[in-house]
This record gives C-alpha cells, structure tokens and sequence, in this order.
C-alpha cells in the first residue's frame, strides 16, 4: 500500500514536468538559452541532455543534503553544487563531444543560471525526499527536452531548408534548401516561434491556467 | 543560551558551504586530470590537419614564437601562423599559411561569431581562395584598392579578414627574417 502510494507520487510529478508544469511554455523558465540554441535540432538536443543530468545530479544532491543545508547559506550552497555539475558536463563535453561543445559555446556555462534548474532545487528538493527529486528532475529535464525539440523543428527546417540529426541529414527542402528564411535561425525569429507556440498552447486548451 | 545558538548557527553555515566549495573542487579537478590530456590532443590534431589542408607536403612542424614552421624532408617549406582581428560580431581567428617566398599559400577562417547566412560566408572558399598566390600589399579589399572581393553584404566582416591576415603577415614575415 505504501509503496502504490510512492509509485503515484513519482509518477505525478514526473508527469507535471511535461505539460502541466512545463518549464518553457508555462513556468516560462530558462528561456534565454532556450533561443540560443533552438536554431538547431543537434544543438537543442545537446542542450537538453546537458540540462537533464545537470538536473538529475543537483537534484539528487541537494535532496540528500537537505537536512543538514543551514538556512542561511541555502543559495550559495545549490549554486556552487549546480555549477559543479555543469562543470563537469563542459570538461566532458569539451574532450569527448568537441563539435557539440564547440556550437553551445557559452550557453553551456550558461546553463548554471538557467532558472530551471535553481528553480527546481530551491522549490523542490531541498523540501522532498530524494526519489520524488529524482522524478521531479526528470519531469522538467524531458519537458525542457521536449519544447527545445518543439521549437528547433520549424526554426532548423525554415530556417535552412534542412533537417539534421547527430550530424546526419534527414532531409532537404528543395525550393527553401536554396533561399532558406534565414530569419528563423537568428534572433527575431527565436522569439517569433516561442511567441506563435505559447499561443497556440493556450488555444489549445493544454495549459491550465494559474 | 540563544546567543549560543546563533553563533554555532553562523560557524556552522560557514564551515557548510566552505566543506561543499572543497569537495566541489577536488571532484573537478579528478575530472580535469582525465579529460586534459584528450583536449590538448585534439587541439594538436585539428592544428596538424588544419596545417596538412593548407601544406599537402608537410611531414613535420615546429612550433616555436608563435610560428609555425612546415617542414617536407627537413626542408623548410612554408610558414603558418594565427590572425585575429575584430569583426562585426566578435573575434575572428584565421590561420595564414605562406610559402617560403611569404606569398599567401592559404588561409583558413578557424573561428568567428559572424552573423550567419553574411558574415558567416567569410569561411566559405569562395571568400578565402581570393588570398592565395598574393603578397601582403595586395591584401584589401577592391574598394581600398586592393585584390579582395568582400563577400556581399558583408564589406565589415571581410574587411576585418583582410586587415588581420595583412597585419599578421607583415608582424610575422619580419619576425621569421
């Protein structure tokens, strides 16, 4: 009985993570690496498992550390553990993954004051026990993932006419291969595509409002 | 009796987060230890096929005051060195090769933050080719009265390429001599 009870709970907020408590499109949490990198599918999938494991870790740590984290020192404490992980994840990236290292670039450090993760941290695992942490991170880490893949499909496909995957071409458009809409590669078009996307979930009736 | 429990309350944060900060530090140095060596050698690596792209010939070179010096059978057989200059959205780095004349044999655009789809082009060969065969007085761009055609849209990226390899070119020919 007790253990149906913990299986629900992990599988709720596992779940809340995808849609519900989605970080992008409705805690709106990490979106400025969100534009960086959803100008390609390689380098959002890149990002959102750098941000899964830096997720999964600190969760796990600051969990099992939060019973003894005095109060006063709580932030500096989640941030050096977070960016202790991204640390590691650049070393690694940077010997074994050198082209993906190479496109991130700064957002990679970056992903240290990405808001998600301190936002999990401090609302989430210093408070519950480690498995619900576990869950909780692997909830917001595959949303991330899934709305970094949402966004970088029409922002790679308009905006080079072309769609890779670990460095393999799925496919070419013929007409935009060769005029593709550079906008939506850079900038304006980041914020154009999030924008329409945010709309279209609220129409959708997927959100639930606050 | 409070006043006690506030004090061991601030040693404690302070010996929390110094304990956290320590571990933190031996743990990214274990990683460190293990991922430099495979770093230093694929910056070595690209060096090397980078400088293979520009020198066919090369079987050795040496790297020595910010030079590198190619080598086909013990005979010197060219020059390359790194340019940086400022563009339009940030560094660029280029690598210059020369033969042993100090005529242009190749450059090659490394890094560069350019604006993709313009700037960006400075990479591609149809901008870098122009540079072969031509000696540093030569290299401006055509409106400067020079032999370089900037890549359209883009005259302050291409600019930048111009002016850096030149400047490097004259700095470094003068330091080999």
């Amino acid at each position: 009985m007790q253990n149906e009870k913990i299986g629900k709970r992990f599988w709720k907020e596992f779940a809340k993570g995808i849609i519900i408590s989605n970080p992008v499109f409705i805690l709106a949490l990490g979106l400025c690496p969100t534009l960086a990198v959803t100008s390609s599918l390689d380098n959002a999938l890149g990002m959102s498992a750098g941000v899964i494991f830096v997720l999964l870790c600190s969760n796990i740590i600051i969990s099992s550390m939060r019973k003894i984290i005095p109060e006063t020192v709580r932030i500096p404490v989640f941030i050096v553990v977070i960016a202790t992980f991204v640390t590691i994840l650049s070393l690694v990236f940077q010997a074994y993954l050198p082209p993906l290292y190479e496109s991130l670039g700064i957002y990679l450090a970056l992903i240290v004051v990405n808001c998600i993760i301190l936002g999990r941290a401090e609302a989430f695992a210093s408070k519950k026990s480690v498995l619900l942490s576990i869950s909780d991170a692997l909830g917001a880490g595959i949303g991330f993932t899934l709305a970094l893949i949402i966004i970088s499909l029409p922002r790679e496909i308009l905006g080079t006419g072309s769609l890779s995957v670990v460095g393999r071409i799925l496919f070419k458009l013929p007409v935009l291969f060769e005029n593709p809409m550079a906008i939506f590669i850079l900038p304006p078009g980041a914020f154009l595509v999030i924008g329409l996307l945010l709309a279209l979930f609220r129409w959708l009736g997927v959100v639930k409002n606050e | 009796m409070k006043f006690k429990n506030i004090l061991s309350n601030k040693i404690y944060a302070v010996v929390f987060l110094t304990a956290v900060v320590l571990i933190s530090v031996s743990l990214l140095m274990a990683v460190n230890n293990v991922t430099a060596p495979k770093v230093k050698a694929q910056q070595e690596d690209k060096i090397k096929s980078l400088l293979s792209g520009i020198f066919p010939q090369m079987d050795t070179y040496n790297y020595e005051d910010e030079i590198y010096t190619v080598y086909q059978d013990d005979k010197e057989i060219g020059y390359a060195f790194l340019a940086n200059g400022k563009g339009y959205g940030g560094e660029i780095n280029i690598l210059v090769g020369l033969d042993k004349d100090f005529i242009v044999k190749r450059v090659i655009v490394v890094s560069n933050t350019e604006t993709p789809g313009l700037g960006s082009k400075i990479t591609e060969s149809s901008f870098t080719d122009q540079f072969t065969g031509l000696s540093a007085g030569d290299i401006f761009l055509k409106k400067n009265g020079g032999k370089i055609d900037a890549v359209t849209g883009a005259t302050i990226s291409s600019d930048a390429v111009a002016e850096a390899v030149r400047n490097a070119m004259l700095k470094k020919i003068d330091a080999v001599k």
